[in-house]
């Protein structure tokens, strides 16, 4: 049966015995589907091993650039919409597989003596795919898994003695940064695969030892089947569905553009990834000093449960219908877990873990925190260095104005934390000193800070800085920012518009908002928007708007009330927020702003390619078989 | 039961099983090769992708005087797949007797340094070497091995776009590097 070269490498090698390893098998009661589950799994993780190393031809795991990596990868890579989407669905399915796989073994109670360790390197296999799961999320640095990662890491933080020393380790420090994103990285392409080989490694071979556990009923026992190729072509029939599956998938629901993760954003609501929210719904039942129960008491306890099943549970008895407690113990604990998963998944987080400036309790405290804060601003010496009202210093900017700049609150929050995080010459001291609630005040008084001429943006102000015409020549010969380049995520660039652009722009930038004083007398709408910014290109599209956002722009007119703030270049809208905006307004203008440049075939084509192409393969073999067994009786009839 | 003579029965069981070998092979062989027609494009794609002309946009176009050049600077997008860099890059522009524009590199083709306008001459010369080119980039003198570069040039609305490009120096041909 071996060929030349089998021959020669088998004196030398085990090939065979390795061959023979994989394939025989007998399998009591005969093959079934039911057995499909770890091959499937195998199959997946085989995916998720091959599109992996793939996406690291494209990847680089720094925070600057991580999320425009993977979208170069997504969006200008022949074929890169489907490695990253394979990947991501991979991830999914694997955890789902898991899941059927543990209760059909569960089930069939294939836990039982000999098969001990097979369960045990299942076990180790179930936790080290929720270990992959979770360190791979941060990888693109997206909103999506920078805020997973953020709420996992703190959940392991509270974890009693041990949890902040964990917590920091797994960050990297104290704050999640580009340590924490370079720690995952290496765990999730590195370390955690490792262990995965290995154990899929123990795994595969203690379950050839004694092969399935096979069909509870004696009277199906009785039946043989072999694993090749009665067992394999099952297999394999079911990973080429759930390829199918997987592709159509990417096809139909790619993954989303989360936008880039932005540490500031006060809008996101913060959430594990889906596979997590069993345990992030779980901790609500235990408030304050009990929070631990739920952090480690209870995964621990299921863990320990799992380990130590095969050596409590001892009885041969294989029937599930003789197996009542172990059955019903078992469907309660998936049940519990789904429950939790769909709870967790139409959860808000706790109210007060994210209070916006917006909060209308905040306002009534507005009046006294800029009392407050006009003491601290005397108290700490601001007006050493910044003059207010006609007094105080000339070596920092007049804050007279201050309020009507357009900055957020978040903006001076860090102006006064870390200044040189605005502007690296920055010679103003960094008040890291003063409590949270003392930088609010002071932020509070400089917000109310609106007296003087000092340049306005956004404002009512009549008689403007400079020509108009001169200022919005200016906005072309300027360049555009960061955002332009970055991909956005329209969902929550939605979430800012209602913010910070309706009032002028209208809900959904359709509204007719008048402008006195301008040209137009209007404020441009922006949904349709002007025909000389529109681009059927989303990247010269989103350059287009990005520069009137970055920059600002006046309209013409004698005395416009009302013009176009520089988000970008006070800094009153982040780099990433600008970014999401733009996806935004593309969107409702019919761009699509994550739309695939080179996809080296269109995703629909290439879905129907390969439906096509397996339909064929199928219809050509199933005639095949039909001919032949149509012969073959005939034969047996004469 | 007698080996040498299968059963009809027997002997269907075997081709089916034969069946469900191919098929295995084939179904295996079919998703392997509808992974690696992606896989390798993938790494051909960008790979082969030729880089146009990229235009910049300077801005509006200045008022030109003739018979001198104009300097002009402008900031330029630097692109590697997902790396972008600002730099600052000049031209000189020079208004052609039939109207036209001419944009030329700032570089000077003997050995690369940036060469001035001498306006007591009205010509071109480079410090380094003392290559003298004329308004309109000929050669005069020194020992440069061709005239000044020529750069794309384009005015759309009124607003003027230069293509970059940098050329070889100290050879007789203009080859973009």
């Amino acid at each position: 049966m071996l060929t030349r070269l089998g021959k020669w490498i088998n004196k030398r090698w085990p090939l065979s015995d390795l061959i023979r390893l994989g394939l025989e098998e007998e399998i009591l009661g005969g093959s079934s589907y039911a057995y499909v589950f770890g091959s499937l799994l195998l199959f997946t993780f085989a995916i998720q091993a091959a599109t992996g190393v793939w996406q690291l031809f494209y990847y680089v795991p720094t925070v600057q650039h991580a999320y425009d990596s993977v979208n170069y990868l997504r969006t200008e890579v022949p074929f890169g919409w489907l490695i990253h989407g394979l990947h991501y669905w991979g991830a999914n399915a694997m955890v789902i597989l898991l899941l059927c796989h543990a209760i059909r073994v569960f089930t069939w109670a294939a836990y039982k003596n000999p098969r001990e360790l097979t369960w045990l390197a299942g076990v180790g296999l179930f936790l080290i795919t929720l270990a992959m799961s979770f360190t791979g999320a941060p990888l693109p640095w997206d909103e999506r898994g920078y805020w997973a990662t953020e709420v996992g890491t703190s959940i392991a933080g509270t974890v009693p003695f041990i949890g902040n020393l964990t917590k920091q380790l797994m960050r990297g420090g104290e704050t999640m940064g580009q340590l924490a994103l370079s720690r995952m990285f290496v765990l999730h392409i590195a370390i955690i695969p490792g262990a995965l080989f290995a154990m899929v490694g123990i795994h595969l071979v203690a379950f050839r030892r004694n092969g399935s556990v096979g069909p509870w009923d004696e009277a199906k026992r009785a039946r043989k089947g072999q694993f090749w190729p009665d067992q394999l072509f099952k297999d394999t029939l079911s990973c080429t569905i759930l390829f199918i599956i997987l592709i159509a998938l990417v096809v139909l629901a790619p993954p989303p553009f989360a936008g880039p993760a932005d540490p500031l954003d006060t809008l996101y609501t913060p959430k594990p990834e889906w596979n997590f929210l069993f345990l992030y719904e779980s901790l609500k039942f235990f408030p304050g000093k009990l929070e631990p129960v739920g952090t480690v008491g209870i995964p621990a306890l299921g863990i320990l449960v799992l380990v130590l099943l095969p050596f409590f549970d001892r009885k041969a008895e294989h029937s599930p219908g003789r197996r009542l407690r172990a059955m019903s113990l078992g469907a309660l604990a998936i049940l519990g877990l789904i429950v939790l998963t769909i709870v967790g998944y139409y959860s808000k987080p706790g109210a007060g873990q994210k209070k916006g400036e917006t909060s209308p309790a905040a306002s009534i405290a507005q009046t006294k925190n800029i009392s407050m804060g006009r003491t601290l601003f005397q108290s700490q010496g601001c007006a050493g260095c910044h003059r207010v009202n006609g007094s105080g210093g000339n070596v920092g900017p007049n804050l007279s104005g201050e309020g009507m700049k357009g900055r957020s609150m978040k903006w001076l929050r860090t102006q006064l934390r870390s200044p040189k995080a605005h502007d690296p010459q920055s010679v103003m001291p960094a008040f890291s000193a003063l409590a949270a609630q003392q930088i609010d005040q002071l932020a509070d008084y400089l917000l109310s800070l609106k007296s003087e001429s000092a340049p306005a943006v956004g404002g009512a102000s009549s008689g403007a800085t400079a020509g108009s015409s001169a200022a919005a020549a200016n906005v072309a010969a300027r360049v555009p920012g960061k955002a332009a380049f970055i991909i956005g995520s329209a969902e929550h660039g939605a979430l800012l518009f209602e913010k910070n652009c309706v009032k002028c722009h209208g809900p959904r930038g359709t509204d007719h908002v008048s402008n006195p004083g301008s040209t137009d007398l209007m404020v441009p709408a922006l949904n349709p928007i002007d025909r000389s910014l529109y681009n059927i290109s989303p990247k010269l599209f989103a350059t287009t708007i990005d520069l009137i956002i970055q920059h600002g722009s006046h309209p013409a007119g004698p005395h416009p009330v009302l013009h176009m703030p520089a988000f970008g270049d006070t800094q009153s809208l982040t780099q990433e927020e600008i970014s999401d905006l733009e996806a935004y307004i593309l969107n409702l203008n019919g761009v699509n702003r994550g739309e695939i440049t080179h996809p080296g075939l269109q995703p629909r084509i290439f879905l129907g390619a390969v439906a096509g192409i397996f339909a064929l393969v199928m219809v050509a073999a199933l005639g095949m078989y039909f001919l032949r067994k149509s012969s073959g009786t005939g034969k047996k009839n004469s | 039961m007698d080996s040498a003579s299968p059963t009809p029965g027997e002997r269907w069981e075997s081709t089916r099983r034969q069946f469900m070998k191919v098929l295995t092979f084939i179904l295996g062989t079919v998703m392997a090769a509808v992974l690696a027609v992606p896989f390798v494009s993938s790494l051909f794609g960008p790979a082969l992708r030729r880089k146009n002309v990229h235009w910049t946009r300077v801005g509006k176009l200045p008022v030109l005087g003739s018979g001198h050049p104009t300097k002009i600077s402008f900031t330029d997008m630097v692109e590697d797949a997902y790396l972008r860099e600002n730099v600052t890059r000049d031209v000189w522009i020079v208004k052609l007797p039939s109207g036209g524009l001419t944009a030329f590199s700032p570089i000077c083709p003997h050995l690369g340094c940036h060469y001035n306008w001498d306006a007591a001459s009205g010509h071109f010369v480079c410090p380094c070497h003392g290559s003298v080119f004329a308004l309109d980039g000929a050669v005069l003198g020194g020992p440069t091995p061709r005239p000044l570069d020529t750069l794309p040039v384009k005015i759309e609305n009124g607003e003027l776009y230069i293509g970059w490009e940098r050329f070889e120096p100290g050879i007789s041909r203009k080859i973009r590097v």
